[in-house]
This record gives structure tokens, sequence and C-alpha cells, in this order.
């Protein structure tokens, strides 16, 4: 056998050892390669800097497990900007496996900030219906979720003496996985209610949201892990945040694993069109 | 006398709700206020019927011994399991449905699920991801520069990839994905009337009226 015809038949168990050798290494020993903020991240940081103290941000948890290192990183550094500047947070989510992870956010974040729990952020929790859950927040949100997700009222939570429904809230980012997610409320909070609606996204699904992008419906748009840590270096950067930034951390990682997909992908070509001119 | 009473109501909802969108009156809100109670609530039923729907499955699947009848076992038992749990002890934070089942299972499985993707993503497009054609190789080149243009090692290779690979979703991507959009859209309209006005039946299920 050749070395083209053995480049076309890699072990794909070589392959599954490449790749992770080269996640692991900038995991436990960083490249540094460093990121910068592009222009679509920094809108949605100039939104929400833009909200004035003791205004509210609405969050939606549309994600679960699985988009959890993407998107995760979003939500915990969306909560730190408003926390560093006096914003409330007020939290929901479309997606029922996203339940527990926006629990994790809101007991972990507030207190690096010195927040209170129903004085600084509420967790609204899941409820089923999607499009009737967000035209019902539009109308009046304690319709919907007469109890937090912790079982309080939602008459017993100063930030909600403030927030009646959607048109009382001047900026929401959607971190979602798919649907139901920003496209969702893009549909009814935002032409209907004309909500100001920002997007957190899988870079897999970053395309999706680029219509809306350029129509102005979307302010904003953190796609993927880079949309994530170009968030983290912003709030960083303007002094909002001092913490450990996993996107960051992350991107070395993702970085050499495109390398890699790029690279096999051009040997299989390389390998494919020689061996088969040499056949005929 | 069972088509026509649900074909009324869908006919007269229809053209209630399509009107109301453009009433701002306060009684035309209230109405609209009512029918989105009434959409949890009907909402809520379809968790039933998935509910139902997937035991009736299941249990067909393990009657005729299906190839893999031994994972409906394993949903069988995880769904027995986690509806004892959650109505046993609650789905409040703290209970055994949070502790156990979410944060200790469903969390590290699902993501371990997604992580193994990069593994067989990687595998797959080394064996399937050819330049056959000239539209091929178009599609391989643009896949390449927005790979690279997404994560930092593109930029330093060359500063201004991260500019091609936005120009790439911002043009050609946004064309393509606004034809699709209008496609679905104008699709959507056009199967709402057609329901609305009760040439398509479909949702009204088999048999005879």
């Amino acid at each position: 056998m050749s070395i083209l015809e053995k480049l076309l038949k890699i072990d794909r168990k070589i392959i599954f050892i490449v790749m992770a050798i080269l996640v692991l290494f900038p995991l436990l020993k960083p490249l540094g390669l460093g990121v910068s903020s592009g222009p679509r991240a920094k809108a949605v940081f100039d939104a929400v800097d833009a909200i004035p103290p003791g205004e509210v941000l609405l969050i939606s948890i549309d994600f679960d497990p699985a988009s959890m290192p993407e998107l995760y990183p979003m939500l915990v550094a969306l909560m730190r900007h408003c926390f560093a500047r006096d914003v409330k947070v007020l939290l929901c989510g479309l997606w029922i496996t996203g339940a527990g992870l926006a629990d994790k956010a809101v007991t972990e974040i507030p207190p690096e900030y010195g927040k209170k729990y129903g004085e600084d952020v509420v967790y609204l929790g899941w409820k089923a219906g999607v499009d009737a859950v967000i035209l019902g927040m539009g109308e009046n949100i304690k319709n919907v979720f007469p109890v937090d997700y912790y079982g309080h009222p939602l008459d017993s939570l100063p930030v909600m003496q403030e927030v009646t429904r959607l048109r009382d809230i001047p900026f929401m980012v959607a971190i979602s996985a798919g649907t139901p997610g920003f496209s969702d409320w893009l549909l009814y909070a935002q032409s209907r209610y004309g909500m100001k609606v920002g997007a957190g996204v899988t870079a897999v699904s970053a395309a999706d949201a680029y219509p809306y992008l350029q129509t102005g419906q979307l302010t904003g748009l953190l796609a993927g892990m880079k949309g994530a840590a170009e968030y983290e270096v912003l709030i960083q950067k303007n002094g909002y945040s001092k913490a450990y930034m996993p996107a960051v951390a992350a991107m070395d990682s993702q970085s050499l694993a495109h390398l890699v997909i790029i690279a096999l992908v051009l040997i299989g070509n390389l390998a494919f069109f020689a061996t088969r001119k040499r056949r005929r | 006398m069972r088509r026509t009473i649900p074909l009324a109501i869908c006919l007269g909802m229809g053209v209630l709700m399509m009107v109301q969108f453009f009433v701002p009156h306060p009684a035309s809100v209230a109405f609209y206020d009512l029918t989105t109670k009434w959409i949890r609530i009907v909402s809520a039923f379809a968790l039933v019927l998935g509910v139902g729907s997937l035991i009736l499955y299941h249990l067909d699947r393990l009657r005729r011994k299906r190839q893999g009848w031994g994972y409906s076992i394993v949903t069988m038992v995880a769904l027995v399991v986690t509806a004892v749990i959650g109505l046993g002890w609650g789905v409040k934070p703290g209970s055994p449905l949070q502790e156990v089942l979410f944060k200790n299972m469903l969390v590290p499985l699902n993501a371990s699920m997604f992580a193994i993707l990069a593994f067989y993503m990687a595998s797959a497009a080394y064996r399937a991801f050819r330049a056959r054609t000239k539209e091929a190789a178009l599609l391989l080149i643009a896949a390449f520069i927005v790979m690279l243009g997404m994560v930092p090692v593109g930029s330093a290779i060359w500063g201004r990839l991260p500019e091609v690979a936005e120009w790439i979703l911002s043009v050609p991507n946004m064309a393509a994905k606004r034809a699709i959009l209008f496609g679905v859209a104008l699709g959507a309209i056009a199967t709402s009337l057609k329901v609305i006005l009760g040439i398509e039946r479909g949702w009204l299920g088999g048999g005879k009226g």
C-alpha cells in the first residue's frame, strides 16, 4: 500500500486520539492566541451598557447541557456586566432542560457582586407553550409566572414591582441553541411589543441569525464560543469583571480543533485525487 | 357534524385573531389576553399526548421484539423513574429530580453526547468531504474560510481573514437564507389560510365525520 493509499485510509482511532490531544493540550497549557471583539458582540455590549442602573435586562435561557460550553459563558458574562453596573436581571426559559442551568448561574454569580435574589435578580423558570408564554409576558408577566422558579410569589419580589410586562424592559438577550429560541422572541416580543432583542447562539446556528441582523431586528449577536469570548474580553477591558474567562481559555482548543479538521479534509482530498489520477 | 363544528371554530377563531391583531381597542386586547391563556392550557395537553404516544410506540417495539428493543426498556424505565421521583418528591431546586437526575445524570450525559460530536465530525469530514465538483470545491473553500475566521488562529494566519468570513456570512449566506425564509413564510401563510378556510383538513384526523 502506497503512502497516498495509507493517507486515504487513516484509522478513525488515530483521528480521535489526535483530536483529543489537540483539544486537551491548550486547556492545560494555553497558547494565548488572544481574542479581539467584533462589531456584533460590541453591539450587544453597548445595548446592555446603555441600560440605566436600576432597570432590568431580560435573559432567556433557551439551551440545554449539550450547548452549555458555548452558551453558558455568555450568560455568566452578561450577568456580570449587569451586576457591575447595578442593572437588574430577570431570567426565564423556553427550554425545560435549561431550567437547572439558569439556577446554577443565579446561585453563583450575584454573590460575586454582593447582589441579592429578589432585589437584583429574579429567575422565573420555565413554562410550556413558547409563543403563548411570550405573548402572555407581553400582556402581564404575572399571568404567565404567578410564582418564580423557587416558588416565591412575584408580588413579594422587589424587582417585579418595577416590571409588569415586556414593554417595561429596555433590552433582552435570548441565549438559544435552536428552536424555540431567539427567532420566537423576534416573532412575538420584538414585532408585537417592539422589544429590543439581542441573541447569543451556537456557532452552527449563527448563519441563521444574519438576516435579522441586517434588518435591525436583532440588535447584536454573540456567535458561538467566540462570541462568548469576545463578551468576556469586553467586560474585562471595561473594568466590569476580573474573573476567569472560560470561553477565552477554550478558544485555543477550538482553534486547534478547526485546524485539525481542515488538515484532515485537505489530506483526504489530496490523497483521493492523487490515487484517482494514478489509477487512470 | 363531528367535522363541521371544529371547522367552524377554526374559521371563526382564525378570522377573529387576524382582525384582533390590527384593532387596539381594550375589548380586543382583553380577548387576546384570554385566548393566550387558552393556548397555554391547550399546550399543556400536548404533554399528555406526547407521553401517551411514547409509551404506545415503545410497548409495540417490546411486544414485537424489534431490533434494539432493549433500548425501549431503558426508555420506559427512565420515564417511570423520572415520573415517580418528580411526582413523589417535587421538582423544586434541591429535590432528587434536580440534584440526582438533572445535575448528576442529564447534564453530564447530554454534554458528553455533544462533546463526542467533534470527534465524529473530524472523522466524517475526512472521509466524506471531497471536492468532486466546482460547487463542492467552492463550498469547501468557503467552509475553510469561515472555520478559520471564527477562531483566533484565523487572524493569526492573516489579519483580514475574519473580515472575509464575515463577508461570506453577511452576503452570499444571507442571500440564500433570506430566499429560504421568504419561501418558508409564504408557505406558512398559504398553509394557514388553507387550514382556516377548511381546505386543509389533515389536522381533523382520520375517520368519517
